[in-house]
């Protein structure tokens, strides 16, 4: 059996059988509980998690093949061993076809019964490292399966994703911080023809401005000061690939220029080298900032922004796809328990509700926190609302709206905000501003404001 | 263990004394060898009790064997005061509802351990083995069982008498002593059940 505490139930409804099995695993270092009805059993189920059920075939009330049905239905991942008395083996071929993973034939020896029980848990714990496998290659690949939605903008982006990924052409992908960009950029390279190459990101904004030039475009030994040996910069690294520009919007001008010759001309020198260099990767930038609003103020080159961006993605907000909450949460809490070993594997309606009228300013990201932080706390098997309690004590984090940064929608947000919950006294609005009241009614007329 | 001996091993009821009591005959040799390991192990002396006949209501008449569960009730029930635990020793094979034998039972934590010496005598090729080889495994089956009720759970530590016998393979594989772990883990417990206030002699 595994070093780790294993948790298995007995139904059965004849007390002598329930207490020799139990009695027998509890030797092993499991802990067992014991049920006598099948509906006991699943009320206990919705407490714990079970790694495995041992359940008699005849008990009255739904019986042996009522409680199999429901759990395979309800809880897949928990094996049952159905348990049949001498001479009605039929019923065990009939269990095992309704899904049971094994059955034991009363009384067993003794040997059999240890050896299954070694058997089933590993099984078990194969089957579970195999998914957690799979969606770590999931994630390291960015495949499909690692976004997460169903919701009408979400549909629609996966439509754009499929459309755009085949081309070559450069792609900027906008939206808040933590919607998911670099996943969106990865599923993009692996739809394309790149997916064999690398998929180098470059988070822009994490690079000092002075180790910029020689991390993207390498360079030759002697460039500079401590140059001492050659270094390929990431673009050769991307060849082949896709070259993710993360945080583009906090690249200098300077940077700016020297990316822009690449990415048209696909050849590039190494700092300090006199040889060009032939590139060959695609671009995917994202940022989460307003660039047409930066290029017209002319903090950012025109002439780049139009070469990263040939198509545009926007990833929408978590609080424009709502309906999408209950899937992340349900992905997220398995993932978490997984990950943290705790057993813990719904979450019941009023704390999903909670999530679902909260407007998440830290989008996907900061829903992955909230829902870890309820794991890890979780002392049931079933998350609460009380694990939510403190995302509804007032506004902990203002709304922030990115594609609206300006001094003005600001003003115009908050004097909106100011009034509504003053309903629209004046008055009490001005005070609370501390301005005066005539300059309250200027900036409504300004901004046309109205109820 | 001659009669003069037994005596010599103090008789007064008090939660100190491991009992051993013989359920129908069983020889003095393994009554000596057991009482011998369980005294050396716990360190508490060890009172070999008289014999008394094996509860016939323990038969399963359907097996041929005897209910381990129902002699380890009777055995708490009615003859575990005086004494911190009692393991009864049969010679009769026994089994209980699920399992088509068992070496030994008892309960986690209880007060009460049956064993059988019934399976004990066969070699792994069904020829008889040694009295020495036999008492050998008498021993690790009786400290193991009590074991159990002193709450120790199966152990996978290298050789550990705890670990789990399904097969008289298994049993011979193992030490006739508990590993440190266990060891450790067994006098915290028993401790603990010689701080508990004892209902039991208050009634005696």
């Amino acid at each position: 059996m595994s070093p780790k505490k294993s948790r298995l139930m007995v139904v059965d409804d004849e007390l002598i059988v329930r207490e020799s099995l139990a009695a027998w695993l509890e030797q092993e270092g499991a802990v067992v509980d014991r049920a006598e009805s099948g509906e006991q059993a699943l009320d206990f189920m919705q407490e714990n998690f079970y790694d495995i059920l041992f359940v008699d075939i005849k008990m009255p009330g739904m019986g042996g093949f009522g409680l199999l049905e429901r759990v395979k239905q309800s809880f897949p991942t928990t094996v049952v061993v159905v348990i049949t008395a001498y001479g009605t083996v039929d019923h065990a071929v009939q269990a095992m076809k309704l899904g049971a993973n094994d059955f034991l034939v009363k009384p067993f020896e003794p040997d059999g019964l240890g050896i299954m029980v070694a058997k089933l848990m590993e099984h078990k714990r194969l089957l579970e490292e195999a998914q957690y496998l799979r969606d770590e290659v999931t994630r390291c690949w960015g495949g499909p399966d690692e976004i997460i939605g169903q919701s009408a903008p979400m549909l629609e982006l996966f439509d754009t994703i499929r459309e755009v990924a085949p081309s070559e052409s450069s792609v900027l992908i906008l939206g808040e911080t933590g919607t998911g960009k670099e996943l969106i950029a990865r599923a993009i390279h692996a739809h394309s023809k790149r997916m064999g190459g690398p998929f180098v990101p470059i988070n822009c904004g994490a690079i000092p401005e002075s180790l910029m030039e020689s991390e993207i475009f390498g360079h030759e030994k002697g460039s500079f000061t401590g140059a001492v040996r050659p270094k390929k910069g990431l673009i050769e690294v991307a060849d082949g690939g896709t070259l993710f520009l993360d945080e583009v919007g906090e690249i200098t001008s300077k940077m700016q220029v020297d990316l822009l010759r690449v990415v048209q001309e696909k050849l590039f020198y190494r700092v300090g080298g006199v040889e060009s260099i032939k590139a060959d990767f695609r671009l995917i930038s994202a940022t989460h900032r307003d660039l047409p609003h930066e290029v017209a103020q002319g903090t950012f080159r025109q002439d780049f922004f139009y070469r990263i961006n040939v198509i545009t993605l926007r990833v929408p907000p978590l609080r424009e796809r709502k309906e999408d909450i209950p899937l992340l949460v349900a992905r997220c809490v398995q993932r978490f328990a997984r990950e943290t070993t705790r057993d813990v594997d719904s979450i019941n309606d009023e704390a999903l509700k909670i999530l679902l009228e909260y407007e998440w300013p830290g989008n996907v990201r900061e829903l992955e926190n909230v829902v870890e932080r309820a794991v890890v706390t979780s002392k049931r098997r079933i998350i609460t609302p009380e694990a939510f309690a403190y995302l509804t004590t007032g506004d902990v984090c203002a709304r922030t709206d990115y594609s609206s940064r300006s001094l003005e929608r600001v003003e115009i947000e908050h004097i909106r905000r100011t009034l509504d919950e003053e309903d629209w006294n004046i008055s009490r609005a001005a005070k609370i501003l501390e301005v005066d009241r005539t300059t309250l009614h200027k900036k409504i007329r300004k901004y046309g404001l109205n109820r | 263990m001659s009669k003069e001996e037994e005596k010599s091993i103090p008789r007064s009821p008090g939660r100190e004394i491991i009992a051993v009591l013989p359920l129908g005959r069983v020889g003095d040799d393994i009554l000596r060898v057991v009482g011998d390991s369980l005294q050396g192990i716990l360190r508490l002396p060890v009172d070999l009790r008289e014999p008394i006949p094996i509860p016939e209501d323990a038969f399963m008449e359907s097996r041929n064997q005897y209910n381990a569960m129902t002699l380890i009730k009777y055995l708490d029930n009615e003859l575990s005061h005086g004494s911190l635990k009692i393991l009864g020793i049969t010679g009769n094979d026994i089994c209980n509802p699920i399992l088509t034998y068992v070496f030994g039972e008892a309960y986690m934590g209880g007060r009460a351990a049956v064993m059988s010496s019934a399976r004990l005598k066969a070699g792994l090729l069904g020829e008889p083995v040694s009295r020495e080889h036999f008492l050998d495994r008498v021993v690790k089956v009786a400290i193991h069982e009590i074991g159990h009720t002193f709450n120790l759970r199966h152990c996978h530590t290298d050789r550990c008498v705890m670990r789990a016998s399904n097969t008289l393979r298994e049993l011979d594989e193992k030490l006739n002593y508990l590993c440190d772990y266990c060891e450790i883990f067994l006098f915290d417990s028993l401790k603990q059940s010689l701080k508990e206030p004892d209902t039991e002699d208050d009634a005696l």
